[in-house]
């Protein structure tokens, strides 16, 4: 029973891994917000994976907040921000798409170094998640550095939410209900907020290069 | 009395927060904002009274606390946020009469100013470290759209640098708070992980390991949105576009909230480590770049509110030093958080009305304040003065005391350091200030009138810091005693 729970288990932190990597190389935006919903919903079903005591009611309802914001409200939110713009995709980052993708690569090894160094003190159902959480928590400020549109800034600072929760679920054995549920919240709001900003940087540059914002120097 | 009173401080702010919402006109959000605010004194005054005279207190089950080091912060921050509703009136009025100021956008201004004195009420006053987060990022979040109140694409440019630079870092603070959380597992019940006092109970036996990789990611994601070097490229931009009270809220106590979260965690960290005073070395490295930094960056500044920005860099850069040196510079930086506090709102309403007044904030163009506005001339003149450390003005004793708690160290090299740094500050806010006070201009910043509240804005802090330059009540003293031995010892004398 628990070597099946952990066979899924592992699956599942391999397609986050491939997630991460693909995003990387993603270059329209629109591909890189489904990324992200399949992400969050990846994420949402790793508690319930990893549950070494069987499901209780908090878990399952944890769980389906987490896929509901991540997978649902969080992609919906960010489609609508695409459509009020006129870009549709990341024509010319900073770092190129091969290039960031073998970036990406050398980010998972990093990370895998990383991992054999700290101790895991929640649950340690699988080996993996140690690494795919940092992995996660790398890519985010790569992506927020080496892109120039605000939403894919957005989808970098995603990604960074997305390798904490991980972290989160290795790290810590039980945090109480109420303050996993004020991140999840803040997550939300962060997101909300960044939307808007877009929203009004679109409205007032036709554009949303944010690499366009720099005449504050000095 | 605390079971109630903590809930209700948190909750009022976000009440008024809703008002602001439905109020008619942009006028009575002003008003009401200044009225709310000097309402909610009696109210966070009575909780301070209580935190002095019978200690702690406590409530919904431990996750809300309060002790001398928050009763402390609280009151500085109340005296920031009367400041600068107090001023919102005075400096909104041009803009309501150049139909600038319409009455979303001032509904906006309203419930955001409550929302950021909510959300950093609830950092004060909450024991839980994962509910102190939770109420770093929403200020973070609470306060990115004060800084766009006027819309203007260099406003949104500053918004979105602070919302995404500052995000990240409070992503790191997150991890460095899981770690904290972490070293304490096996150790604490799963749910009192993450409370402070739990964790300082049993500080000696946290692991070593984890706590470390905790705290470098603790000073580093709350360093940042506490402005400190190299993590403060948002800090200018986002100080010099925002209208000037959101700027005095900014400067006087955004970052020290940030910087209070850090000094929370330093008993927990050096008790775990025997006192070998690792994280310490760490705050004044920090420090002594952030002053040194902030020093070169002000000598060649032309933008007035950019460089109270940067003398901001430099004021928490000092803290951060006093707060590494030791129980004598904890004290000292704690004197130093008021001084800077008082000094600094000072500073940048007068910048922001005589910015308003001659319609730039480019030092070259100004000139002459002292003739001209002659309030908020001699408002800024003095704050500046004040702020690159003259006698026989609080600041300066605060620097003072902060370099004998190094001398007494035996820290020739911080000593040395901070001098210079503190040097060069001194002169470069000195020359800015004489070409601001004296320099011919042909910008005309006479005001029409100054109304007697404009001139009780820009006196009270005067005199308050003159007098603490002077003498200092004794009943402060102990508070700020107390408030120290919480950073050194977690509050155990």
């Amino acid at each position: 029973m628990i070597s099946l729970s952990q066979t899924w288990m592992d699956g599942l932190l391999v397609m986050l891994m491939l997630t991460n990597l693909i995003l990387l190389g993603a270059s329209r935006l629109g591909h890189g917000i489904r990324l992200i919903a399949i992400q969050g919903a990846l994420l949402g079903a790793l508690p319930i994976l990893g549950g070494q005591h069987g499901w209780t009611a908090r878990m399952l309802f944890l769980a389906v907040i987490t896929i509901g914001l991540k997978a649902v409200v969080f992609p919906w939110f960010l489609h609508r921000a695409l459509r009020a713009g006129e870009a549709r995709r990341e024509d010319n980052p900073f770092v190129g798409h091969t290039a960031s993708v073998l970036a990406g690569l050398v980010m998972l090894t990093v990370a895998t170094c990383l991992s054999a160094r700290l101790p895991t003190v929640g649950a340690g159902h699988s080996m993996l998640v140690m690494p795919v959480a940092l992995f996660m928590i790398l890519t985010g400020p790569f992506l927020i550095t080496s892109r120039r549109k605000a939403l894919s800034q957005i989808l970098g600072y995603v990604v960074l939410e997305n390798g904490m929760y991980a972290f989160g679920l290795v790290m810590l054995q039980d945090v109480p209900a109420l303050v996993e549920l004020g991140i999840l919240l803040d997550a939300f709001v962060a997101l909300f907020v960044m939307g808007a900003a877009v929203h009004q940087i679109n409205r007032e540059f036709d554009h949303m290069d944010a690499d366009q914002l720099d005449s504050l120097k000095g | 009395m605390g079971q109630t009173l903590l809930p209700i401080l948190v909750a009022l702010p976000f009440a008024a927060a809703v008002v602001c919402l439905l109020l008619p006109t942009s006028q009575s959000v002003l008003q009401f904002v200044r009225l709310g605010v000097l309402g909610l004194v009696f109210p966070f005054a009575l909780a301070i009274c209580k935190v002095l005279s019978h200690g702690p207190l406590e409530a919904a089950g431990q996750w809300l606390r309060m002790d001398a080091l928050s009763a402390y912060h609280l009151a500085v921050m109340m005296l920031v946020f009367v400041g600068g509703s107090c001023f919102s009136p005075v400096y909104f009025r041009k803009d309501i009469e150049e139909d600038h100021f319409s009455i979303s956008r001032a509904r906006r201004f309203g419930s955001l100013w409550f929302g950021a004195l909510g959300a950093m009420t609830l950092v004060l006053s909450s024991n839980n470290l994962g509910i102190l987060w939770v109420g770093v990022e929403a200020s973070t979040l609470l306060t990115a759209f004060l800084i766009c109140i006027h819309r203007t694409p260099a406003s949104l440019e500053a918004m979105w640098k602070y919302l995404i630079i500052c995000s990240v870092g409070v992503a790191f603070a997150f991890m460095g708070t899981l770690l904290a959380g972490a070293s304490a597992s096996g150790r604490l019940p799963a749910t009192e992980a993450l409370l402070w006092t739990h964790m300082m109970e049993i500080a000696p036996r946290l692991d070593p390991m984890l706590i470390k990789a905790g705290f470098i990611f603790l000073l580093v994601g709350y360093g940042t949105k506490a402005g400190l070097a190299p993590m403060h490229s948002w800090l200018p931009d986002a100080h010099s576009q925002a209208p000037a009270p959101v700027s005095a809220l900014f400067s006087g106590f955004l970052l020290n909230s940030a910087f209070y979260c850090v000094l929370r965690y330093i008993p927990i960290v050096e008790t775990a480590l025997g006192h070998s005073g690792w994280s310490l070395r760490l705050l004044v490295f920090f420090g002594l770049l952030s002053i040194l930094v902030s020093s070169a960056f002000m000598v060649m500044q032309k933008d007035l509110k950019r460089l109270l920005a940067y003398s901001t860099v430099e004021h928490i850069g000092i803290m951060a030093v006093g707060v590494g040196l030791g129980s004598a510079g904890a004290a000292a930086s704690l004197f130093h958080l008021l001084n800077h506090s008082l000094g600094k709102t000072l500073a940048f309403l007068s910048a922001g009305r005589v910015g308003q007044l001659a319609g730039t904030n480019e030092i070259a163009r100004l000139g002459g304040l002292l003739r001209g506005s002659f309030v908020w001339g001699v408002g800024l003149f003095w704050a500046l003065l004040i702020l690159s450390g003259v006698a026989p003005f609080a600041v300066f004793f605060s620097e003072l005391q902060t370099l004998k708690a190094a001398a007494d160290q035996g820290s020739w090299w911080t000593m040395g350091l901070f001098l210079f740094g503190v040097g060069v500050v001194f002169l470069a806010i000195l020359r800015h200030a004489i070409h601001l006070a004296w320099a011919p201009s042909n910008r005309d910043v006479s005001a029409n009138s100054s109304s007697w509240l404009e001139k009780i804005v820009v006196l009270c802090p005067l005199a308050l810091l003159f007098m603490l330059g002077i003498w200092m009540p004794e009943s402060l003293q102990r508070v700020i005693r107390e408030a120290a031995a919480i950073i050194v010892m977690g509050g155990r004398q």
